[in-house]
């Protein structure tokens, strides 16, 4: 090679003026108001409309899993573990929320919160699993979840065996549970954003992409999987109290069931998995779908649960997300055609 | 010194990658590594970027020991390194790949991280792809994209794996222009691995051979080219000259 001219390099980088991207806004005020909007509807809807207790439950049951639901696609989505074992924390943060209602009698939010903080250390503890990566860390929460389920069932003094635990009933106090899961929900729903529009975000979605690559420009990828694994964990802790409380009787054969860890998976799933917002849709339609299959068909519900599973990934696996959005750029083509729209 | 090795030694069970590696690095150089296919060049930068831990010897970083720390430490020490394939993230565009890497650098704020992004994309040449996604780049491109990310986390050693090898010889030319500015304009030293010998030889200011794990020279380009132990791991020996030495 002979000596190379110092010109600049051959793509092109003219003196142009460098235009620095500006800093995107973490929430913009049309998406500020529209989201306040549908939480207010929600609030006030149980005082407007003479809700049924059917309805009343299935709502409240439907924020809930939003929440949990969310708090899964930030491990699962963001940072792109997917776990199976996501039963575990919501059976804890239920079981704990439970008996620090019967033994100590604390007020609900304390027992939830108690629920949320040991969900969220036991997640943590989850730290050696996070060395493995995609179907070897999959099949690892599998049995973590397992194992938790067979423990938690056995350890009768805690939980109740597989009798389970009646939780104090108190229809008031169930009533206005529904503002607190609506609280919940809605406050997981703006950090899902708020985290995937971060610089928060942009490192999990680099750790996403390539773990070693990552760490070769200074991200510490156990650090953040230990953080984001540790607070999604507290967060299905808290949805698994606030379920505890609405239902007041829990047992470890539903509470750490395999079937509700592939819960959380179907919800991001149907909804849209990575998308910030997507597990909120994939949440409502999975209650409908559950309630429906499980009054229906009991036996078949959970084969019908792998069928949907696979149609999704193989046809739209950004799940209701992605297909508004095919919906949402046909029409627009179409608009383009024959309106004045730009 | 800038860097500097002492022993470095690496074992895999019974294979020793590199064997007893002392090399030293001075500020505003670059320093070129070769050596035949297996000779312990990129295992040399896996120990040096953290990325994997020595069985032995250390690394001295301005005198301070960063032998042991793990990779994301490295960096943000001043220490980091391309990869022979490039590794591009590929859900963030090409802006963002940059940026995800600038957030991280000695000096923060996020404002900062995106006019340091946006000047070290001017840099490389890659300004006006600030949208695209790696996929739409070219290799050469990419290896570009890979050399922004690495630079934008403001380091004082840059560790280069094969970044000329299999782009095309203008790129290639192009490239070796964008590397010595980095020593020049950057005031970063470089440390290079390269199968084409002509870029590693106008390039570098100084080499040093491996071959099975050892140095085997060390010098400037045109002294390690007469070195008959060079010429004897590139080409081999004849059996009288392997009966006589």
């Amino acid at each position: 090679m002979t000596e190379p001219s110092p010109s600049t390099p051959p793509s092109g980088a003219a003196a142009r003026p460098t235009r620095v991207a500006p800093v995107p806004e973490l929430i913009s005020r049309p998406e500020g108001v529209g989201f306040l909007a549908c939480v207010a509807a929600l609030a006030v809807l149980p005082l407007v409309l003479e809700l049924s207790a059917y309805a009343h439950n299935l709502i409240t049951l439907a924020l809930v899993m939003i929440a949990g639901a969310l708090a899964w696609n930030w491990m699962g989505g963001f940072v792109g573990q997917v776990s199976f074992g996501h039963a575990a924390m919501f059976g804890i943060g239920g079981f704990v929320t439970g008996r620090l209602m019967l033994s100590l009698h604390l007020p609900g939010p304390a027992c939830w919160l108690g629920g949320a903080i040991v969900a969220g250390v036991f997640a943590l503890g989850a730290h050696p699993m996070l060395r493995l990566r995609g179907p070897y860390f999959s099949i690892a929460t599998i049995g973590v979840g397992e194992a938790s389920r067979l423990v938690f069932t056995y350890w009768e003094r805690f939980t109740g065996g597989s009798t389970g635990l009646s939780l104090p009933i108190d229809s008031d106090a169930k009533y206005c549970l529904y503002w607190w899961a609506l609280g919940l929900a809605g406050v997981v729903a703006a950090a899902s954003v708020v985290i995937r529009r971060s610089s928060l975000g942009l490192k999990l979605l680099a750790i996403k992409s390539d773990v070693d690559a990552a760490a070769d420009v200074g991200i510490s990828a156990t650090f953040y999987q230990d953080l984001i694994f540790a607070l999604s964990g507290a967060v299905v802790g808290l949805a698994g109290g606030l379920y505890a409380s609405y239902f007041s009787f829990i047992e470890p054969k539903d509470m750490f069931g395999f079937d509700r860890s592939i819960g959380f998976v179907l919800m991001a799933v149907i909804g849209g998995v990575g998308t910030p917002l997507g597990p909120v849709l994939g949440a409502v339609v999975f209650v409908l779908l559950r309630t429906y299959l499980l009054a229906s068909y009991p036996q078949l519900y959970l084969g019908l649960y792998g069928l949907l599973l696979i149609f999704i990934i193989l046809f739209e696996p950004l799940g209701l997300i992605g297909l508004s959005r095919r919906v949402l750029r046909r029409l627009r083509r179409r608009g383009a055609g024959t309106s004045v729209m730009p | 010194m800038l860097l500097s090795t002492r022993g470095l030694t690496k074992r895999f069970g019974g294979l020793c990658a590199l064997d007893g590696v002392s090399l030293e690095l001075r500020e505003r150089e670059i320093l070129g590594v070769i050596g035949p296919n297996g000779a312990g060049k990129t295992t040399l930068f896996s120990l040096i970027s953290g990325s994997q831990r020595p069985t032995s010897g250390e690394i001295l970083l301005d005198g301070q020991r960063v032998s042991g720390l793990p990779a994301h430490r490295c960096v943000r020490a001043g220490i980091v390194r391309t990869h022979q394939i490039v590794r591009p993230f590929g859900g963030l565009t090409v802006f963002e790949n940059v940026l995800v890497a600038a957030i991280h650098s000695r000096r923060p704020a996020a404002s900062h991280a995106r006019d340091r992004t946006a000047e070290v994309l001017e840099f490389v040449g890659l300004a006006d792809r600030t949208t695209q996604y790696p996929s739409t780049l070219t290799l050469g491109g990419r290896k570009r994209l890979e050399l922004a990310r690495a630079l934008s986390t403001q380091p004082r050693v840059l560790l280069l794996d094969e970044v000329i090898a299999g782009i095309n010889p203008a790129e290639a030319m192009a490239f070796a222009a964008l590397i010595r500015r980095v020593r020049d304009e950057r005031a970063i030293a470089v440390v290079m691995t390269e199968h084409v010998m002509p870029a590693v030889m106008s390039l570098s200011d100084r080499v040093i051979v491996l071959d099975h794990g050892k140095q085997i020279a060390d010098g400037t380009p045109q002294q390690v080219v007469a070195n008959p132990h060079v010429i004897a791991a590139y080409l081999g020996t004849t059996e009288t000259e392997a009966a006589a030495s």
